[in-house]
């Protein structure tokens, strides 16, 4: 037995052990993963090559001719040849260049192998071959296996050199390539009787590549987990220090870079209309600033699909056209992924490799990803914090303001929350009423008009539509306006009331009317004394012939007549301000035909036609009588003045929704353009502002006004159209009793006063 | 017949009282309420009109209850001041039979002091039936009218209005009716005389005037006496 024997031997039985150990730790460690599955099946087969040589060699130590030969020669041919079958796929998975159908070729080349081996054992016709003693032997050349070994190691050798960039182990590539070797030194051996040469060759290949294997899958794998772990845990501390942004930023663009051995790493923000790139990292800080459109370039497609996007190589894989200087020169790999906090890509996170740095692989994207992720976070919390800092500045700016503005007003504001617990009272409200968190229940109750439960809810429900509620309080002996208004949006918070002291509004107001009625006796008096002695000389004159004298008593008296109309006027509308309607049901029908009575002599003096139409099912409505009888005798007294002989008014009833609308509508002179603002301003009278054709007509000029006064007094609206020699319509709409609100009648005290409140 | 005006204006005083003279009546004249009171007591006039705003310790409404307080004569409201309804039933209350706002005509002044002095005197009603549920008495031939057992003061006005209501008692009796029967057909467009001398009747003989048992209201037709059965009332 020679040396070289005992030493293959020797070897054959390491390799098979350590194989055995290698492939129980990679598939123990992960059986899932395709590298350790061809690893293993590269270990196996060697195994089986080794197990045949070990056969063969001591069947032939033993006997040369011992029977068994044969058989452990075909399982070293199968091992050989499935070895080289398996190092291609190994290699190809490794530099990631496998397809679907090289694994199926494979698997197919395999079971040729195979099938042919065991042809060979089963036909009894063993490999030929020939012992040339001192354990070496040789047989025949098989052109099957030697080509199909030299193909796939030959493609094997193809891919190593082609992509040994992505090899990132030395001690792998250095392995697969000696394996290679060894095996193609295997096809040498008949003539130059190196067999044991091969195996001893790939063993140790093997041995190698086992090795780094173990290292790259298991060994560095663990190592950079500590690495990453530390990696996360330094962003994550950086974020949760609440140091600024930029440290932030930097700390996720290096740790980037380190994590994937890369070359440099930099962050765009969204920063609304586009992409700014605020952080470089071993990138040329020109670059920072650099603004992306939104769509625009790598940046742009990552944060508009939110999706990571992985280039191989910059230069060959990306042609739409340039994000950065120099990127199609300088740049090999490049992963972008978008940084996306609550659905939004909120910036874009790329870490580059030079042309000669590494390539990355998609693992490398995962773990990008992983750390994107936290970034976002990073970058959404501190802008979160930025603007909450932000914003709790100005509001607390706000709030300062408008304390300084509602503690310095004179009005007292009062503000309650919906438990009506206090939430604000200023100093003026705190003078005004004992106010403070437990007396708010007392002054409600005391000070709040909704006495009865309903009438408060009414209130409530008219607040929450957002209307503001108006009612008179006195308090302390003072008079006081009181607003009511919600707090909050949609959802109400609360009520806050603001008192408007018109104490003294309501003295003038006092005095005016006391000043208007005295005024109103002064005038009357010597208007009576006036006009009675008109009448007395009238009657001493009646048999006096001069008509001189008895047109300048008729021109006194109509004079006198005018003066009183006037007066009266004024008073009318003091009345109406200070009287409360006395409210009834009231019947359309019927106040028109009545007006139609008064006013039927007053028409056909004037060569005037009264009409009146009406619709069908006229609802009833609530108001006072009287003074929508008068209101509406005022509009027709009106028309009939203002056009010429000949004429028209008519008076229509119609209903609109849950209104009742009278239209007086006239063929008249009509209302120019400039006067209709004015129309219902006092002492406005047409024929003195310049209307053509009213010249001669007189009046008080109050009896627009007085209309106004009435129908707003009865929640109702008034407007008009005109043009100008055509006539005039005016419209009074009232609301009406409809199905849903008859039961106003029933509660008509309180409909009464509910109108004085929002008068 | 004989009217005394009360009104501080001597320009108005002197033409009511040239036009009364004209048409037959005897006229004694006063500058204010004091004087007016006086005179009231002295003359015993028929009618009296007052106006309310005078100088002096006394006004109209003043004067016009202190002569209430003795006798039912017929008085006249006439004044300037009147601004509101309320000033009117302020006026009523005070025992007024009329009240009539400055400026008056003369024709129609003569004329509302006419139908007062007529309808002082034509007090009696046809009917010579009284009413009693306990509560409330009414005597029209004595003139009396007693609420809860006691003598109440009303006005000819306001008597002759209870009357003409009860003499209906069941029936509704219109605006325009009652205008032309109590007031006289001078009267008939001024339809609120009704509503005011029944708010103030009511005020008088109702046990709760806001909701009336005696004088009921006809929705915009007029006004109805029921009668009630004497169960029915508390004395109170």
């Amino acid at each position: 037995m020679s040396l070289t024997n005992t030493i293959t031997l020797l070897f054959n039985g390491f390799t098979i052990a350590l194989s055995l150990g290698f492939l129980l730790i990679v598939l123990s460690q992960n059986a899932r993963k395709e590298l350790n599955q061809l690893f293993a099946a590269l270990l196996f087969l060697v195994t089986l090559w080794n197990v045949g040589s070990l056969l063969a060699l001591a069947f032939s130590l033993i006997d040369p001719s011992f029977s068994f030969i044969p058989l452990a020669i075909s399982v070293m041919e199968l091992g050989f040849t499935g070895a080289s079958i398996a190092i291609y796929g190994l290699t190809a998975v490794l530099v990631g260049v496998h397809t679907k159908r090289f694994r199926a070729l494979a698997f197919l080349s395999l079971v040729i192998v195979l099938g042919y081996q065991i042809l060979l054992v089963l036909s009894r016709s063993p490999l030929p071959f020939e012992s040339v003693g001192e354990g070496f032997y040789k047989y025949r050349f098989q052109p099957l296996a030697a080509f199909l070994y030299l193909t796939f190691d030959g493609m094997a050798f193809y891919l190593i050199w082609r992509y040994r960039r992505k090899i990132r182990r030395p001690s792998l590539f250095w392995g697969l390539n000696l394996f290679i070797i060894g095996q193609t030194l295997g096809f040498l051996n008949p003539e130059l009787r190196v067999v044991s040469l091969s195996i001893n060759l790939c063993s140790f290949a093997t041995l190698i590549i086992s090795f780094a294997i173990l290292r790259q899958e298991i060994i560095v794998p663990l190592s950079e987990r500590i690495t990453q772990v530390e990696a996360v845990h330094k962003v994550s501390v950086a974020i949760t220090s609440h140091i600024g942004i930029d440290i932030v930023l930097d700390q996720i663009a290096i740790q980037a870079v380190n994590w994937l051995s890369a070359d440099g790493a930099g962050i765009f923000l969204n920063q609304g209309d586009d992409f700014e790139l605020v952080t470089v990292y071993n990138l040329p800080s020109r670059y920072l600033h650099t603004r992306i459109a939104v769509g625009e370039g790598i940046i742009g497609l990552v944060a508009n699909r939110r999706e990571t996007v992985y280039l191989e190589n910059y230069g060959r894989d990306w042609i739409n056209g340039l994000n950065l200087p120099l990127a199609d020169e300088t740049f090999g790999s490049v992963i972008s992924i978008p940084l996306i906090y609550g659905g939004d890509a909120i910036g874009v996170l790329m870490v580059i490799a030079g042309r000669q740095g590494r390539l990355f692989q998609t693992e490398d994207v995962s773990l990008l990803e992983l750390l994107g992720s936290q970034a976002a976070v990073a970058i959404a919390h501190s802008h979160l914090f930025a603007e909450q800092f932000e914003l709790t500045k100005q509001v607390e700016y706000a709030r300062n303001q408008l304390e300084a503005v509602l503690t310095s007003t004179e009005n007292p504001v009062i503000a309650i929350d919906r438990n009506l617990r206090l939430i604000f009272a200023n100093k003026a409200a705190k003078s005004v009423l004992p106010i403070n968190q437990n007396s708010v229940h007392e002054i409600l109750a005391k000070y709040f008009p909704g006495r009865t439960n309903t009438n408060f809810k009414e209130i409530i429900r008219y607040l929450h539509k957002g209307r503001s509620y108006i009612y008179e309080v006195e308090v302390k002996s003072k008079s006081y306006l009181c607003h009511i208004t919600k707090l909050g949006g949609p959802k109400t918070k609360g009520w806050v009331a603001i008192l408007n002291d018109i104490t003294q509004l309501k003295e003038l107001d006092r005095l005016k009317s006391e000043m208007i009625r005295m005024t109103s006796h002064d005038l009357k008096n010597p208007l009576q004394a006036a006009m009675a002695n008109l009448e007395l000389i009238s009657e001493d004159l009646t048999n006096y012939e001069n008509t001189d004298i008895h047109k300048s008593i008729d021109i006194i008296n109509k004079q006198l007549t005018r003066m009183n109309r006037i007066i009266s006027g004024i008073l009318d509308l003091e009345r109406l301000k200070t009287v409360t309607p006395s409210i009834d049901i009231c019947e359309a029908e019927k106040i028109i035909s009545d007006i139609l009575e008064d006013l039927e002599q007053l028409g056909s003096d004037q060569g005037i036609t009264l009409k009146a139409t009406s619709e069908k099912g006229i609802p009833n409505f609530l108001a006072d009588p009287d003074q929508i009888k008068q209101a509406l005798v005022n509009i027709v007294e009106n028309a009939i003045k203002f056009t010429p002989r000949g004429g028209e008014v008519t008076i229509s009833t119609k209903r609109n929704d849950s209104n009742i609308i009278f239209e007086i509508k006239d063929t008249g002179i009509g209302i120019p353009e400039t006067l209709r603002d004015h129309i219902f301003d006092r002492f406005l009278r047409g024929g003195q502002k310049g209307q053509q054709g009213a010249e001669h007509i007189t009046g008080s000029g109050l009896g627009l006004s007085l209309v106004k006064t009435v129908v707003e007094n009865h929640q109702g609206k008034i407007w008009l159209t005109s043009s100008v020699a055509k006539g005039t319509t005016f419209f009074i709409s009232l609301p009406a009793i409809t199905e849903n609100n008859d039961n106003q009648l029933s509660q008509g005290q309180e409909w009464k006063s509910e109108t004085q409140l929002h008068a | 017949m004989k009217i005394l005006i009360v009104d501080d204006e001597q320009a108005i005083r002197d033409a009511l009282g040239r036009k009364l003279n004209r048409e037959g009546f005897e006229v004694v004249l006063c500058g204010d309420g004091l004087e007016g009171l006086r005179a009231f007591h002295a003359e015993r006039p028929d009618v009296v009109i007052l106006d309310i705003i005078m100088p002096g310790g006394m006004d109209g409404l003043t004067v016009c209850r202190r002569i209430r307080e003795v006798t039912d004569t017929p008085i006249m409201m006439l004044s300037a001041q009147a601004v509101t309804e309320d000033d009117i039933i302020e006026g009523l209350n005070a025992g007024a039979d009329e009240y009539l706002t400055k400026p008056v005509r003369l024709n129609e002044f003569v004329a509302r002091v006419n139908a007062l002095l007529r309808r002082s005197q034509l007090i009696n009603i046809e009917t010579e039936q009284g009413y009693n549920d306990g509560y409330l008495s009414i005597d029209v031939h004595r003139r009396h009218v007693h609420v809860n057992g006691r003598r109440i003061h009303l006005t000819p006005t306001e008597f002759k209005l209870l009357a003409v209501l009860m003499e209906n008692s069941g029936r509704v009796v219109t605006q325009r009716d009652l205008l032309e029967q109590v007031w006289g057909h001078e009267y008939i467009d001024d339809v609120y005389y009704p509503r005011v001398y029944i708010s103030q009747l009511r005020r008088k003989v109702e046990p709760d005037p806001a909701n009336p048992i005696y004088i009921l209201t006809e929705h915009r037709i007029g006004y109805r006496f029921e009668k009630q059965s004497p169960p029915l009332i508390k004395s109170q």
